[in-house]
């Protein structure tokens, strides 16, 4: 469950780019936070990710309160969410199976259980056959398929995407939506931030429109303007 | 954590060190040298500390008697010196006792001498009562009357010369303290400067790792490790170039002049190496948390 009560966030330099955010999202949805750019969804990623806390409100993922989570918390947190960015964010000197793999080493999860889990979700991405391929060696979109997986890797509750077909073709987008939906569909809460308008018309999902810093619109379909 | 891997911090550690090669070798390098210098002015502090021990206490004057004294003669100069003025106490040091104490404190120029080859002659050890100018130099021409008498085979007035040692020695340890104080600031600074180069090296690798969980600690131990290494590196590289040149350019080329004693290397050894590498790597690790500041308050 993601809880947001009056949500500000307002940055050191003064920007106000959440004016008081409410909204709530439950265990298993998929919602898409569509809005012009500069409407604030990066920053409500943000704030999600913990690397802002909301200057006023109250902000609950789960058993954590972000609004007073104390930094030792923070990466404990973390391992219950996965990230999507649209740069993909993989280490150039790992492969696709050691960047997966990576993100179980650094929780400290045993060696055996990364042999055995890292195969299975590359094998849930479609990418079974690029173990050793390294990051500048595959396309966008199986760069963005494996930073998926690595999202998957520590089997989180809440998935959040910011922007993840922004630098894909658009037949791999289509690709990495339905991932995200097959996802969504084992369970997990998935939020997806983009503005590519005909995603969001054809997959019909809750759609939560954000306006200069509020939320101009949250309804269940597609259409946005 | 659920299990702790020593291994991949060590590996890291040693990565990251690779990769910034030249800086790692300017780490090493400084403070080694700074650890050089440091042992350097240990040896002399510890070697004038020796020298004035075998000098004695400063309100001590050593009579040394004839080579050839018979036990009665020894005994009547030991009389004749405790009945003059300012005389608080006299002891006899014998010639094998001397040898003994020469042969434990200093290097072996008298390693396989036997006794019946002792070069050395009995002597007496005065312990005046004042160590006011006037009567000191009345006591010293007492003596050098019992030596024109031919009694006394030498004597040896410390005062003003241990006196002169000492505040050599007290000179040179202020510069010791001020020039440990500087080079300690310079290698904390270099070490600073590489665990920062070595951090913005792996900035991508450390923002994803932030992202997917990993602890302050998990993010920041290589590093600490990285600085670490650095000083266990330069305090032993720095020990074995400190005991090479002592033991071979130090001592023999002072083993020539006999009037001033070397210290054993050994009977420094076991304070130095743990010196050593005590202070390169609280310097390392501390240069390394320096870097880390800001990683270890989010
Ligand atoms: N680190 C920052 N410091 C100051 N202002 C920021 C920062 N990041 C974003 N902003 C501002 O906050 C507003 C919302 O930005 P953002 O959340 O990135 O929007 P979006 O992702 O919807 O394009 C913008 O006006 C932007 O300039
Ligand atoms: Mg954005």
């Amino acid at each position: 469950m993601i809880d947001f009560k009056n949500v500000v966030m307002e940055y050191p330099n003064g920007t106000v780019a959440l004016k008081g955010i409410s909204l709530h999202i439950e265990d298993g949805e998929f919602v898409f936070i569509v809005g012009h750019s500069g409407a604030g969804k990066t920053t409500l990623t943000k704030l999600l990710l913990c690397e802002e806390k909301p200057t006023s409100g109250h902000l609950i993922v789960g058993n954590y309160d972000l609004s007073r989570i104390p930094n030792y918390k923070i990466p404990h947190y973390r391992r219950e969410l996965g990230v999507v960015f649209q740069d993909f964010r993989l280490l150039p000197n790992k492969t696709v199976y050691e960047n997966v793999a990576f993100a179980m080493q650094i929780v400290g999860t045993p060696a055996r259980k990364i042999r055995r889990r890292v195969p299975a979700i590359l094998n849930t991405v479609n990418l079974s056959d690029k173990h050793n391929s390294f990051p500048e060696e595959i396309s966008g979109g199986e760069q963005q398929r494996v930073a998926l997986a690595r999202a998957l890797a520590n089997n989180p509750k809440v998935i959040v995407a910011d922007e993840p077909t922004g630098n894909i073709d658009p037949e791999m987008s289509l690709e990495i939506m339905n991932l995200l939906l097959k996802i969504n569909k084992l369970g997990k809460t998935v939020i997806v931030v983009t503005h590519e308008k005909e995603l969001v018309d054809y997959y019909q999902q809750r759609v939560i429109m954000i306006k200069d810093g509020v939320i101009a619109e949250d309804r269940v379909g597609g259409m946005y303007e | 954590m659920k299990s702790f891997r020593p291994f991949y911090f060590l590996i890291e550690a040693l990565k990251s060190l690779k990769r910034n090669g030249v800086m790692t070798l300017a780490s090493v390098a400084v403070l080694m040298s700074c650890l050089i210098v440091i042992g350097g002015f240990s040896l002399l502090v510890y070697n004038i500390d020796v020298n004035l021990e075998q000098f004695g206490e400063m309100n001590k004057i050593a009579v040394f008697c004839q080579f050839d004294a018979s036990e009665d003669e020894i005994s009547g100069l030991k009389k004749t010196i405790e009945q003059l003025d300012n005389v608080k106490e006299v002891v006899r040091h014998t010639k094998e006792e001397r040898l003994k104490t020469f042969q434990e404190e200093h290097v072996d120029a008298y390693g396989d001498i036997t006794s019946e080859e002792n070069p050395l002659s009995d002597s007496l050890e005065i312990t005046y009562k004042s160590t006011d100018t006037q009567k000191i130099s009345n006591l010293t021409y007492e003596l050098e009357k019992l030596k024109g008498e031919g009694q006394i085979r030498k004597i040896s007035n410390r005062y003003t010369l241990s006196k002169k040692i000492d505040n050599f020695k007290n000179t040179v340890m202020m510069i010791f303290i001020w020039f440990l104080a500087i080079l300690l600031v310079v290698s904390v600074f270099i070490i600073v400067n590489t665990i920062k180069l070595a951090l913005v090296s792996r900035k991508r690798e450390i923002g994803i790792m932030r992202y997917i969980g990993a602890t302050k600690w998990f993010i920041t131990l290589p590093f600490i490790i990285e600085g670490m290494l650095i000083g266990l590196v330069a305090g032993t590289l720095a020990f074995f170039i400190i005991k090479i040149v002592y033991n071979t350019v130090v001592v023999r080329s002072f083993n020539v002049a006999t009037f001033i004693s070397i210290a054993k290397f050994s009977s420094i050894e076991p304070v130095m190496v743990i010196g050593f590498l005590l202070i390169g790597v609280v310097t390392g690790v501390v240069g390394s948390f320096i870097s880390l500041v800001k990683y270890l308050n989010t």
